[in-house]
């Protein structure tokens, strides 16, 4: 008797079975699966002059995020019930959009924080770029967007900061192009503070989550 | 004189010229351009009747000449160009050659159209065949760059993201099946397979199949199958290794071993790609082209216990990195292997088993973390039986069986879930020689899917009739009607995907089977060195899934389309003289339409021609290949979404182009090849860059060399 077909379909039935026992793949070990992270807000300060790192949520259409340097605290504040913001506030976050209290940015030529800090660097006047009040910038409703109706609010707007990510959403999906430079902030009351966008996705690679570098910097105005 | 009466002619002539008194002996080796022996191979000395050889199952020969003049010596052998070369007392050893395949030979075998070994001269379905004389002589980069040099019609572009979007005379990605050696390849984006895993080295050659060809393969062979058949090992070893460089980086690095000793034979391959982002330097739908980096590892054993059982196992691994962002890096994986057993059950039967693995993975590689986070995984187990059972000359009957598992974990599914289905069939074919010149062949298959619980019959008839004028040449003329299907898939039953926070895709699992039914019609004409072939498809469109903006859900979702018709004509020219001028001409005319009148959204070019003139001559130490070879695909106007709303609809015109390339490759010594290409020779640069624009930054420059250790070895031993 010819066993060679029989052996054939043993071995091919014996393997066939012990791969359909492993259904889901056999490489899922090579991954991660880091844990969510649930802090936001000041999540790191160097020291108490303010210097450190922030990390917030802006993945929602209808939220500014104010972020308090001075006294580091974040507050998410919701557009569309005019909910009112808060007493004490330096810049503030719109999925990628900023504003500022009555300041202007700079844009800087370093890539490192801290680099432009030791440096003293600070840009001439005219190279500060105040808000602008909007119509069509700060977007609270993209439901409609595939329609052509987009619902804007009114608001200002630091074209300048808003550098620090560029949002190309003539193509699908959108391109995430991030600013390597280091931003400069002049607040009202003569502070200046030293802004780097990091990173602007949670650590699955979910876009609308920040993580910002910030330091202030010890020059003759600040806290004046 | 048929093969036999040449065979006897030669073995006389042999018997002849060891009876002769020789005053010298002329011996060498004759090989195919890939170094494997012609055993067999007809040896005769011009003007001398009756002096000849054949060469033995190592390619090596030996003649006496008998008297001490130069002669002509001329190596035949069926499937190749005849050579000639010239050898005179004290010049006579080590006269090799190395032949180049006909491409316009009948005897070149296909398996794709009938699942089983046929030539080009009886298979019933039209079959087109790109060889290894023809990947060689293209210096493609790539299978994109190979089809789009070879097969007018086709045209790979981008689709979002720059990720690859095919089109075959209208037949887009999920309705074309491509497979390595019959096998299915696991894992998609946007619709389309991981292209870059269609490695070309040892490629032996790629038959496609034009039309419906569910009959035989099921699901997704609505438009056409296109089948990459690998090269088995029959040289005791071999190494072979290369390398080449283009602009913007682009690297491509080879290493191919093998060894065939006694019942076991092994090739194992290792290739490495890669090239830079670059910027286009122009306007349009994109600026910058995104850099990557591919490993292919792929090994394949064959052990024959027996005459009768050949038992072949396989493995590979695939990653490929793509710099699509600064911080988040896509990287690609996949992990397969197979065993297969063939059997032989007598002179008129054999039998196929095989069991394949194929697991296919995307994750986002987080540089600034380290972290890789798997976020798709295809995973597919099959077991296939087919069966081959030969009645004298009256036909072939082939039957078979597949069973798949197909699972899919996706972060287009809510919470970046899971979903599995198997898929069973049965399949039955006949191929009826009705005539010595007349054949018939049936088909009829029967898919199962389990997630919809619904099955697709398909069947296929096909009819050839063929005239062998002897010197006036070969007539073959094909007529097929075919069906095409296509299942819904995992993914468009169950997606549910934000969008970049814009809007949602939603799966639907109502959807019905996309389905095809495909009319062929060919006239072929095959004479020594050229062949002409006229072929018209037509094709209408049933079903066809895709995904459109639903008001009541204020989003995309997947839905049937309304039918669409596909016409098109394929005109191709090819020819290579033994003096060394080899030339290829094709053209094809496509025009997709809806018979209901609405706008189309079609993306086919209607007219495409591809072409390439060539010259070659080789001498004893050294050979060289000039060839010119382009492109034309002419402009074409659709419809796509406006700007402003996925509702309404505008008119697009998309420009035509011409891009060519020239290339002198050389032979030096033996086993050393020098490629040297210009690329976009006329500097063709678009005014704006269309997902559908070639991403040339104008005229670029490309090296490649080639070793074969084994010949270069040999030519050292001498």
């Amino acid at each position: 008797m010819n066993r060679n077909p029989f052996i054939m379909a043993v071995v091919a039935a014996g393997t066939a079975m012990l791969l359909l026992s492993c259904e889901g793949g056999i490489l899922g070990g090579l991954y991660d699966e880091p844990e969510p992270v649930s802090e936001y807000g000041f999540i790191r300060k160097e020291t108490s002059t303010g210097h450190g790192e922030i990390y917030i949520n802006t993945s929602g259409y209808t939220y500014w995020v104010y972020l308090d340097f001075l006294n580091a605290e974040a507050d998410s504040v919701n557009i569309i019930s005019h909910d009112e913001e808060p007493d004490s506030w330096d810049i503030a976050v719109h999925r990628y959009d900023t504003k500022t209290n009555g300041g202007a940015v700079a844009m800087t030529s370093f890539a490192d924080i801290d680099y432009f800090a030791e440096s003293g660097h600070v840009p001439e006047d005219n190279e500060f770029i105040e808000d602008i009040m909007t119509e069509d910038v700060i977007a609270v409703d993209m439901s409609g967007m595939m329609d052509g109706n987009i619902i804007y609010v009114s608001d200002f707007y630091n074209p300048e900061l808003s550098e620090w990510l560029d949002v190309d959403t003539s193509v699908m999906p959108p391109i995430y192009t991030r600013s390597d430079h280091v931003f400069i902030l002049r607040l009202s009351d003569g502070r200046h503070v030293a802004l780097k966008l990091e990173n602007h996705m949670d650590n699955h690679g979910v876009k609308g989550y920040m993580t910002i570098l910030y330091r202030t910097l010890e020059t003759p105005d600040n806290g004046k | 004189m048929n093969i036999s009466g040449h065979i006897a002619a030669v073995f006389a002539m042999a018997a002849f010229s060891t009876a002769a008194a020789a005053q010298y002996r002329v011996e060498g080796r004759i090989t195919d351009k890939a170094g494997q022996p012609l055993a067999g191979a007809a040896v005769i000395v011009r003007g001398l009747e009756g002096c000849g050889t054949i060469a033995d199952t190592e390619g090596m020969y030996s003649i006496g000449i008998p008297d001490n003049e130069g002669h002509s010596i001329t190596v035949s052998f069926i499937g190749f160009l005849t050579q000639s070369r010239l050898v005179k007392p004290g010049n006579a050893s080590g006269i090799d050659f190395s032949l180049q395949e006909n491409t316009a030979a009948l005897e070149q075998v296909v398996v794709t159209g009938t699942r089983t070994p046929k030539t080009l001269m009886d298979v019933p379905i039209v079959t087109k065949v790109i060889s290894a004389h023809d990947i060689a002589r293209s210096d493609a980069s790539d299978i994109q760059d190979l089809l789009i040099t070879e097969l007018p019609g086709i045209e790979f572009s981008w689709s979002m993201d720059q990720q690859v979007n095919v089109n075959l005379q209208g037949f887009g990605g999920s309705s074309v099946l491509f497979l390595i050696d019959g096998e299915r390849i696991a894992g998609e984006t946007l619709d389309n397979i991981d292209y870059s895993r269609l490695n070309l080295d040892n490629v032996e050659r790629i038959e496609i199949v034009k039309g419906g060809a569910s009959s035989l393969y099921g699901s997704n062979a609505v438009g056409g199958v296109i089948n990459l058949i690998t090269k088995e090992q029959t040289e005791p070893w071999t190494v072979d290794l290369s390398t080449r460089f283009g602009a913007h980086n682009e690297q491509r690095h080879d290493i191919n071993a093998g060894f065939a000793q006694g019942k076991i034979s092994n090739v194992i391959n290792v290739q490495m790609t890669g090239i830079d982002s670059y910027d286009v330097g122009g306007t349009g739908d994109f600026s910058t082209v995104y850099g990557n980096r591919t490993l292919t590892v792929k090994d394949r054993i064959v052990y024959t216990p027996t005459g009768r059982l050949k038992i072949t196992g396989r493995a590979g691994w695939y990653q490929r990195e793509r710099d699509a962002d600064a911080i988040v890096k896509d990287r690609y994986r996949d992990i397969n292997g197979g065993i297969k057993g063939s059997y032989t059950i007598s002179d008129c039967g054999n039998m196929e088993l095989a069991y394949s693995y194929d697991e296919y993975n995307k994750s986002d590689f987080m540089s600034n973390t380290g972290a890789d986070i798997l976020n798709y995984s295809n995973v597919q187990h099959s077991v296939r039986t087919v069966f081959n059972y030969t009645f004298g000359k009256t036909g072939t009957l082939t039957a078979g069986g597949d069973f798949m598992n197909d699972y899919l974990l996706s972060y287009q599914f809510k919470d970046g879930g899971s979903h599995s289905q198997f898929t069973a069939d049965g399949f039955a074919q006949f191929d009826w020689n009705v005539t010595e010149e007349f054949n018939v062949i049936g088909a009829l298959r029967y898919d199962f899917f389990s997630e919809k619980r619904t099955g697709s019959i398909s069947p296929k008839l096909g009819l050839m009739y063929r005239i062998d004028s002897g010197k006036a040449g070969h007539f073959a003329f094909r007529g097929s009607y075919s069906k095409g299907f296509r299942a819904p898939t995992l993914k468009e039953m169950y997606m549910s995907f934000d969008m970049a926070s814009i809007f949602m895709i939603y799966g639907n699992p109502d959807l019905l089977s996309e389905a095809s039914h495909n009319l062929t019609l060919s006239a072929e004409y095959f004479k020594r060195y050229f062949n002409v072939t006229v072929s018209g498809y037509y094709s209408m469109v049933r079903n066809g899934i895709t995904t459109i903006w639903n008001d009541s859900l204020n989003s995309m979702r997947y839905a049937n389309d309304s039918p669409s018709n596909i016409a098109s004509a394929d005109v191709t020219f090819s020819m290579r003289l033994p003096c060394g001028i080899g030339t290829k001409l094709a053209y094809t005319f496509s025009h997709e339409y809806k018979p209901d009148g609405s706008p189309s959204m079609s993306s086919v070019r209607p007219h495409s021609l591809t072409a390439r003139i060539e010259y070659a001559r080789e001498w004893k130490n050294y050979g060289f290949n000039v060839s010119l070879s382009g492109r034309y695909l002419s402009g074409f106007t659709t419809h796509v979404y406006s700007d402003s709303s996925y509702e309404t609809l505008e008119r697009q015109k998309y420009p035509g182009y011409t891009m060519w390339k020239l290339l002198l490759g050389q032979d030096i010594w033996k086993g050393i090849r020098l490629n040297l290409t210009i690329d976009n020779l006329f500097n063709y640069i678009p005014d704006y860059y269309y997902n559908n624009s070639p991403a040339t930054t104008g005229t670029a420059f490309a090296a490649g060399l080639a070793l074969s250790v084994e010949d270069i070895f040999r030519t050292i031993r001498k």
